[in-house]
């Protein structure tokens, strides 16, 4: 192809040149100071443009409230067809099959804004400890919750004894899976019978949550960079030592690793400000238009997990 | 059928000119109708799928490239006409250059190609009125693609009315590790006082003049003002007070202060490190798109898909890409604006 070539190709989809465009935009000047035969066809054309606009929103808004209804309705059946009825074995079986399993899932949750704090809390605390149940189960070991505003990290030592006692019904008193409670910059809550880091084979039935909040974020970054700031004013280093590998450690050390698998259990992908460094490669998933935390959605994000191919560099 | 064979009749059978005329009223109609909504003004595409789309039409990958850009200035089009004031798309990754060498100099070549023909073509994108920048590791560029690189940047500097940011070599960790470096530098420099053509020195003069002459201070100015080299000093903000009055408890707070000219580290906000980022002046991201049915990031606009940045993964691939495919994820996020300020959560204000 040569340049004429081309520009012919391109043609159709460009607007007027300018100096067109300014010489109808003179004409039509000219003609309004004349007569207001146009003035009326652009009044006209934007009542029009109103119109359709209100006319298309109409038709979007019917087809996007059909479209959340047959979601809806397929995940209520997906979820009585495939419920996992409280049992570890189900999920196990759920997740057999697949080729491959994340290391580390992450999870958005979001505070109900309406209602008392107390009860917006205890449901985000249920949820918490049914999503780390199905996660023991399913054989992922480390699990980070992303929750806004960080309600989750006042009195961990109580959230902890809930989500325990959760677990225990789950698998029954002895069965349960240790519960590490991890958050950036703070304790880590373990059982309270819990000793040593060689305390059963390597942890092979334990299980550790990250609760992170939005100071994980983008103002962990800031912070990071007052330190590093701080250590150039001292002389302690320059800012050529700064690489993407000292950054990427100090945020993986200090506030959590890259997480394999994100699920957002919101209707779309809304991040909420989540650590922006640790979600480079990180495999989103999202069920659309669903609203509340369900089982279903949690095995279909495993199932597109396992089908996704991984390609650094496309 | 070959895909090529059936572009070509799709092609001819636009350009009958009843049909191109309809097909151009449609599109004219739904755009400006488009337009009575809240518009996004900052939207990213990663162009996921050229060489997949290839493979799956028995085409050769260069061809593939070649339909995503075509794509690309279809895109552009319906963004730039909607109203978008800046669009960014991911051309090359950091990450591609670990690929195999050939296939590297493969993509080079063609990054020249497009750049060279972006020139050839400078009075169509100024139809546009989109300047181009090139975001990225600017060292990285090869040397022999560099200069198309510039002069693409140059002849489209005049356009303001529209940005068009090409990453190219762009990772996002890059990217923020150096706005942090930036920041660290910024912040690690000593801070000069800001100069003025007031002399401090001159004001502690007139100041003194004008007391009533007290033992203590009187001596010590005898003793300081005919030396030239004080009078310099006491231009220094930090020490100006130190000839004034010697021993007095402000002379060692000044003192202090001479210590660190440092700017304050705890200073140090979101918005100092979102200032030193490739888009510090871009409008923030309202919608991520990225085809080709992968979901992930991939190491692109991490630090700006942060809140209200609303992030669609699409099916198609990126050659299919089009009108047809932007204007549901346009209507959807005008649906969620609508519904978010109906809700009173979304504060966000779309200027139309």
């Amino acid at each position: 192809m040569n340049p004429q070539e081309r520009e012919e190709l391109l043609k159709p989809y460009l607007p007027a040149a300018p100096h067109l465009r300014e010489a109808s935009i003179k004409r039509k000047q000219r003609s309004n100071g004349t007569a207001s035969g146009l003035g009326v066809r652009n009044v006209l054309r934007k009542q029009f443009y109103a119109l359709s606009f209100a006319l298309i929103h109409a038709i979007f808004s019917v087809y996007i409230r059909i479209r959340i209804a047959c979601h809806a309705v397929y995940l209520r059946i997906v979820s009585v067809l495939y419920h996992h009825h409280h049992t570890p074995e189900y999920i196990q079986r759920d997740v057999q099959g697949l080729s491959r399993k994340p290391k580390h899932l992450s999870v958005i949750l979001s505070l109900e804004e309406s209602g008392k704090r107390v009860d917006a809390k205890e449901k985000l605390i249920s949820e918490v400890a049914d999503i780390a149940a199905w996660c023991a189960s399913a054989g992922i070991q480390m699990l980070s919750v992303y929750e806004k505003t960080g309600i989750l990290k006042d009195e961990m030592q109580q959230s902890h004894r809930e989500i325990s006692s959760k677990l225990r019904n789950w698998f029954g008193k002895y069965q349960a899976p240790d519960l590490h409670l991890h958050s950036p910059n703070m304790p880590v809550v373990h059982p309270s019978y819990y000793s040593a880091p060689a305390h059963k084979g390597a942890g092979e039935y334990g299980i550790a949550i990250m609760l992170v909040s939005e100071e994980d974020g983008r103002e962990s970054m800031v912070d990071l960079t007052k330190v590093l700031t701080v250590m150039a004013q001292k002389n302690k280093l320059s800012a050529a030592d700064i690489t993407s590998d000292v950054i990427d450690n100090e945020l993986t050390s200090s506030v959590m690793a890259e997480p394999d698998l994100l699920i957002s259990f919101a209707p779309y992908v809304d991040l909420q400000g989540y650590p922006p460094w640790q979600i480079r490669l990180t495999e989103i998933y999202c069920e659309q238009d669903n609203q509340s935390v369900e089982y279903q959605v949690f095995v279909n994000a495993l199932r597109k997990y396992a089908q996704a191919t991984f390609k650094l560099g496309k | 059928m070959s895909i090529k064979a059936d572009a070509n009749v799709q092609r001819w059978i636009a350009t009958l000119p009843p049909i191109a005329w309809a097909l151009r009223q449609a599109r004219e109609t739904l755009i400006g109708t488009l337009r009575q909504g809240p518009i996004p003004q900052h939207v990213a595409f990663e162009m996921d799928g050229n060489r997949r789309f290839a493979k799956n039409n028995h085409i050769e990958t260069i061809e593939g490239h070649n339909m995503g850009f075509e794509a690309l200035a279809k895109v552009l089009e319906v963004c730039y006409k909607c109203g978008v004031k800046v669009v960014t798309v991911y051309a090359f990754s950091i990450e591609n250059f670990n690929r195999p060498k050939s296939e590297v100099s493969g993509l080079m070549k063609m990054a020249k190609l497009k750049l060279e023909q972006l020139c050839q073509h400078g009075e169509l994108l100024d139809r546009y009125g989109a300047g181009i920048r090139v975001l990225g590791e600017r060292d990285l560029i090869p040397d022999d693609v560099l200069p198309f690189v510039d002069r693409a940047i140059e002849m489209t500097k005049h356009n303001t009315d529209a940005v068009l940011n090409i990453c190219f070599p762009y990772t996002s960790r890059a990217e923020m590790t150096a706005a942090i470096k930036a920041t660290v530098d910024e912040f690690s420099m000593p801070s000069e006082p800001p100069a003025t053509p007031f002399s401090q020195a001159r004001i502690t003069e007139t100041i003194r003049s004008k007391q009533p002459k007290r033992t203590e201070s009187s001596t010590s100015l005898r003793e300081v003002s005919p030396d030239p080299a004080a009078k310099s000093d006491a231009d220094d903000s930090v020490s100006s007070t130190t000839t004034l009055n010697p021993g007095s408890p402000r002379t060692e707070a000044k003192g202090k202060e001479k210590a660190i000219p440092f700017k304050d580290a705890e200073s140090i906000t979101v918005d100092s490190i979102n200032n030193h980022m490739y888009t510090a002046d871009c409008p923030p991201l309202d919608i991520f798109i990225r085809t080709s049915n992968v979901m992930r990031l991939s190491d692109f606009m991490l630090w700006q898909c942060h809140e209200d940045t609303h992030i669609f993964f699409l099916k198609c691939f990126w050659p299919e890409m089009d009108l047809w495919h932007f204007i549901p994820v346009l209507l959807e996020w005008q649906w969620r604006q609508k519904k978010e300020r109906e809700g009173g959560s979304g504060k966000r204000l779309k200027t139309e």
